[in-house]
């Protein structure tokens, strides 16, 4: 022991020696760099073998170097190289290898016979599933049958799944937990610009000047990104400006925190609008150029009944009819709706209009789980294309994401009801390409889309779907209003397959559970929120009889009949994959990167042409694809415009009344990841964040008498919940607010939240929902 | 006649009709002229999470300060210094300013932001917590070496560094409750931070998205095991 | 066991050659800079005779400018 400390401390003393040298030679030499050394690890870390990966959990796609001995993950490094994260992590990423080695890891196939689990073999659990899924088919049909993916399915998972269930079976029964996270998103993306995912990329952050943070805190939940603002803050005096319905740490790190009433940053991103038009700060001729102005349907609903179904019908308005609507979103109006001070709204638009001031907004669950959640993105797009701030280094809208490959693999491959890898179904000649490449009669691919997430949950409830395979996600921890779909599942006459690494809520509902290959104990790709996609290979061997998602969907779609479309050979089955996925992208717009490129760097961003990542789109001096002559090309819709769309502020689908006075909000924690079912298992974490807990406004807690710790009831028209109470804690919600993380599956906050969604998007709202709050 | 009669309900019906005009234009003028005016608002402050940033505006600078190795702190001298780990400090010098000298005038001058003292040929600890200016309400002056009895109070040991962490290189956790410390520039960066916990990038402000605290000893926290299996 | 730093500047376009020549000795880690003309130099030996005997080999290298130490280290053990 006394040995090893020696060591230690020699080692440490050691670095010590090395940092004031390396200080030294910075003094002289500004603007040196030392990467091999950062790279191989200061106290250099005996024999491991260290090979790159983008990291497992967020969308940041952070690369990390993991060093692994004798077949054992044992350290993580940031990856020096990787521009993404610059060699720093979070607390997550530099601990993610130990949620490998959780003692109750699933490594073998579990069935479900006379209630317990009885151990099978692989082959007999996967013959079952197979046979189970035919079966269903015979019996009732195609759309009986299911898959539920995530945002965490590599690109050749999700385009296995969408090849067999899409191609193959004949279903559009795919959908993936992003329609959770990410949907609103696309289709703000969608109807804005025609495209998906970003115009600008990360590097935007070393040029723009002010930071609008959009109901995003950040600092916890995007923590490396955020640690590059703070760090151009440090280098450059950039502002960061949080605009949030709660004070967080990220509050307490801004320049200038503004809090708003739920749902109402609808009325004073309009506001912003009409003080840039009003204020003569409109960049005309880029408005003139390249933007047409449309307006949709309103009163549209809030998703909570059955078979509830909406299209939007877009009528485009001239500027004049634009102007005259924002009148009703005046400052003063605004503020009125939004508690915001009027000074602040017009503090906000004047960084917007400043001509001089680079600005990017960011975003994430805040706006996208927001029951007018596509209006909300389309209205910051607004902001950001009246003064043309946009598609260009510094002035960015960026959408970030949750998961690591939402964009990759949910958003890119397609695992959505209406989507095909190329286009979406309902499109005649996107089903011809896409069933050429599958190798499949086309029509097979029925053009018709079947269920969104929420009406999916719904069906198996109903008895629609009879057969659901769920992979890599935990839906009986995520889905709001959970009684309803779990009592659903549990029926007696519904098949659930779950394949997952350790047991979870989920798996307590499955007939056959499949044991996962997790991570780097197989090979395959992520996407990332700017467009970057991210090869790891495999490093570890799986435990038992795990098997990659990959793989456990080739082995059923060869058992069901369709080895020709499943070709793949064992020892490269995830090239072969990617390069047949490549083909469905081909062209300026979104070809992809070669495998051997991603291979030998730290990804790469797609369109991916001529050898080059496109770092910023639709601007003609870096995007390729852009072919109109102008200096800006928004190419995803038919002539070539952006649409700034006029859209009213409209109340929440469930508003606090007399009986339920607040509003629930729920969310994150930096500890831990979504649901928590890795990283609870990694006990660093654990022990920094053990449990779930409320938080309440100091002045209500003193009102109610509520001390920190005590337990406090909580109870929604739906469920109801018994948590400590947080009081100027983690964070402080507004008066008559509370907040709940959702990671704790023991608290399962979920029980309670509302099952309303954006009506176009589909996408739950999270953070809104009338609640009581009692102390007991 | 009646054709004044006429003129007179003409008029009559004229004038009611001006007064109910009147009065509803009266009235809906008084409903625009009543706007409350939202006030701007008070951004409520939470100290744990807020204060990890106060210093990090020197962040920069840390980070070009040489390591002066002849006046480092240790853990041990650190630790000398204090009843028990998490005790506050005692004064290992003469006040500067004597008996009665308070806060921003006095210890402040020094303690606020460090720096080097001829006098004690040592470099100022920079205080975590220096809203408080009441200093010796919790921190006395060290006047004699001696004890009055001699005492049987156990000194709990305090945390090492270097074996904070859960992996090779990866972050260590914090081994210390964060109350009236929550500001991590003070002590581990800067020339009087002990040179065992000096922070190698205090350019890095976000602290806490890498080191997490270890909340086990104060509540006992086992690894996670799930209870509600079926 | 003094454990040393130094900042080691080889005569101009030799890096290479010095980074060589430091590599023979197994007392010393080397951490080239990417893109300045400097290597930084961490010796650690078990005795102070020892580093003293390393210095002077250090010194004689012909590809070597100035070594300038930056920090010194010595441990009992």
């Amino acid at each position: 022991m006394d040995h090893f400390k020696n060591i230690n401390r020699r080692k440490f003393v050691k670095q010590m020696a090395l940092l004031s040298a390396m200080s030294a030679a910075a003094t002289m030499f500004p603007g040196i760099i030392f990467a091999e050394e950062q790279e191989k690890g200061i106290p250099a870390g005996a024999n491991l073998d260290w090979k790159k990966a983008p990291c497992r959990f967020c969308g940041v796609g952070c690369g990390v170097l993991i060093g692994t001995e004798n077949g054992k993950a044992v350290a993580v490094k940031g990856d020096p190289k990787s521009p993404v994260n610059k060699g720093l992590c979070c607390v997550k990423g530099y601990h993610s290898i130990m949620a490998l080695y959780g003692k109750d890891r699933l490594t073998k196939p579990l069935v479900k016979k006379n209630g317990t689990y009885v151990e099978t073999s692989m082959k007999e659990a996967l013959d079952l599933v197979a046979s189970k899924m035919k079966e269903t088919i015979s019996e009732n049909g195609k759309d009986s049958v299911a898959i539920y993916g995530s945002g965490q399915w590599t690109i050749p998972d999700g385009y296995a799944a969408s090849k067999l269930f899409k191609g193959c079976i004949g279903t559009n029964n795919v959908e993936a937990n992003a329609r959770l996270c990410m949907a609103t998103a696309v289709t703000g993306f969608l109807s804005s610009f025609g495209l998906d995912e970003p115009m600008g990329c990360y590097e935007d952050i070393d040029y723009a000047d002010v930071f609008v943070l959009w109901g995003n805190n950040m600092a916890e939940m995007h923590p490396v990104l955020f640690s590059r603002l703070l760090d151009q803050r440090l280098k450059r005096g950039v502002k960061i400006i949080d605009f949030a319905t709660r004070t967080t740490r990220t509050s307490m790190a801004s320049d200038k925190s503004i809090l708003f009433k739920p749902q109402t940053d609808l009325a004073v991103a309009n506001a912003i609008c009409y003080e840039i038009i009003h204020n003569g700060w409109m960049n005309k001729a880029f408005v003139e150029e390249h933007c047409n102005f449309s307006k949709g349907l309103t009163n549209m609903g809030y998703g909570l009944e059955d078979n509830y179904a909406f299209t939007d019908k877009p009528e485009k308005i001239s500027f004049e009819d634009y102007k005259t609507f924002l009148n009703d979103y005046t400052p003063e109006k605004a503020a009125q709706i939004s508690g915001v001070s009027v000074k602040d709204i017009k503090l906000l638009a004047s960084y917007f209009g400043d001509p001089n001031k680079k600005v990017m907004s960011l975003w994430c669950m805040g706006m996208n789980q927001h029951s007018r959640g596509t209006w909300v993105n389309n209205l910051v797009y607004n902001i950001h294309l009246l003064t043309g701030k946009i598609s260009e280094p510094g002035n960015s809208p960026f959408s970030l994401t949750g998961q690591p490959s939402a964009c990759g693999t949910v958003r890119e491959v397609g695992t959505l009801t209406h989507k095909l890898p190329h286009g979406v179904v309902a499109n005649k000649k996107h089903r011809e390409f896409a069933a050429k490449i599958w190798d499949v009669p086309v029509e097979n691919i029925s053009p018709k889309p079947t269920y969104h997430t929420v009406e999916m949950f719904r069906a198996l409830d109903r008895g629609d779907i009879r057969f659901m395979w769920i992979q890599v996600t935990n839906p009986f921890v995520s889905m709001p209003k959970l009684n309803r779909y779990r009592a659903g599942a549990e029926k007696d006459d519904r098949f659930i397959v779950v394949s997952d690494v350790y047991p979870t809520p989920t798996t307590d509902v499955a007939d056959v559970i499949l044991p996962s290959a997790m991570w780097v104990e197989r090979e395959g790709m992520y996407g990332n929120s700017e467009r970057r996609t991210q090869y790891f290979e495999q490093m570890l061997e799986p435990p038992g009889e795990a098997m990659s998602d990959t793989m456990q969907l080739i082995e059923v779609a060869k058992r069901m009949g369709f080895e020709k479309q499943f070709y793949y050979k064992d020892e490269t089955h995830i090239e072969e994959i990617y390069n047949e996925y490549r083909k469905h992208h081909e062209g300026d717009k979104h070809n992809m990167a070669p495998l051997e490129v991603l291979k030998s760097q730290p990804g790469a961003l797609w369109p991916y042409v001529n050898g080059k990542s496109t770092k910023w789109r639709y601007n003609a001096k870096y995007d390729p694809a852009c072919s109109n002559g102008k200096d800006f090309h928004f190419y995803g819709l038919p002539d070539g415009k952006a649409v700034i769309w006029q859209r009213p502020y409209e109340p929440a689908a469930e508003e606090p009344d007399e009986e339920y006075p607040f509003w629930l909000g729920t969310g994150r924690v930096v500890e831990h990841w979504h649901t928590g079912s890795m990283t609870r298992r990694i006990p660093v974490l654990h022990q920094a964040m053990p449990k779930a807990y409320v938080e309440l406004h100091p002045d209500d807690a003193k009102r109610m008498q509520i001390k920190n710790g005590d337990n406090v009831k909580l109870t929604t028209r739906r469920g109801q919940i018994i948590l400590p109470a947080a009081i100027d804690q983690r964070g402080i919600p507004a008066p008559m607010q509370v907040f709940v993380p959702f990671f704790d599956e023991s608290k399962l906050i979920n029980e309670l939240t509302l099952d309303s969604f954006c009506p176009i998007s589909k996408e739950p709202d999270y953070k809104k929902c009338a609640v009581k709050v009692e102390k007991v | 006649m009646k054709k004044r009669l006429g003129i007179i309900i003409i008029l009559t019906l004229l004038f009611a009709g001006f007064v109910a005009n009147w009065g509803y234009s009266y009235k809906q003028g008084l409903k625009e002229a009543y706007t409350p005016i939202i006030k701007e608002q008070t951004i409520p402050t939470i100290s744990s999470e807020k204060k990890v940033f106060e210093r990090s505006s020197f962040g920069l600078k840390y980070l070009d300060m040489p390591i002066d190795s002849n006046h480092q702190r240790s853990l041990s001298t650190y630790y000398s210094n204090r009843a028990y780990p998490g005790a506050p400090p005692s004064i290992p010098h003469a006040l500067v300013k004597g008996e009665r000298g308070m806060g921003g005038k006095a210890c402040l001058q020094c303690h606020l932001n460090g720096g080097f003292t001829k006098k004690f040929n040592a470099y100022a600890p920079v205080t975590p917590h220096p809203e408080m200016i009441n200093c010796r309400q919790c921190h006395v002056a060290q006047v004699v070496g001696t004890t009055f009895k001699e005492t049987n109070f156990y000194k709990m040991e305090a945390a090492t560094a270097g074996n904070n962490n859960a992996l090779p290189e990866s972050p260590p956790v914090m081994p210390h409750p964060l109350q009236m410390r929550e500001n991590c520039l003070s002590c581990h960066a800067g020339p009087a931070a002990p040179k065992e916990i000096r922070v190698t990038h205090p350019e890095r402000i976000n602290c806490r998205q890498c080191h997490v605290s270890n909340t086990s000893d104060m509540v006992q926290t086992e690894v996670f095991t799930r209870t509600n299996n079926n | 066991m003094p454990i040393k730093s130094y900042l080691a500047h080889p005569h101009s376009g030799m890096k290479e050659e010095l980074v060589l020549a430091l590599s023979q000795f197994s007392e010393c880690d080397i951490f080239p800079s990417e893109n300045k003309d400097v290597v930084i130099l961490i010796t650690e030996t078990a005795t102070t005779d020892e580093d003293d005997k390393l210095t002077e080999k250090i010194q004689r290298i012909s590809s070597l400018k100035l070594l300038a130490m930056v920090s010194g280290f010595n441990s009992p053990n």
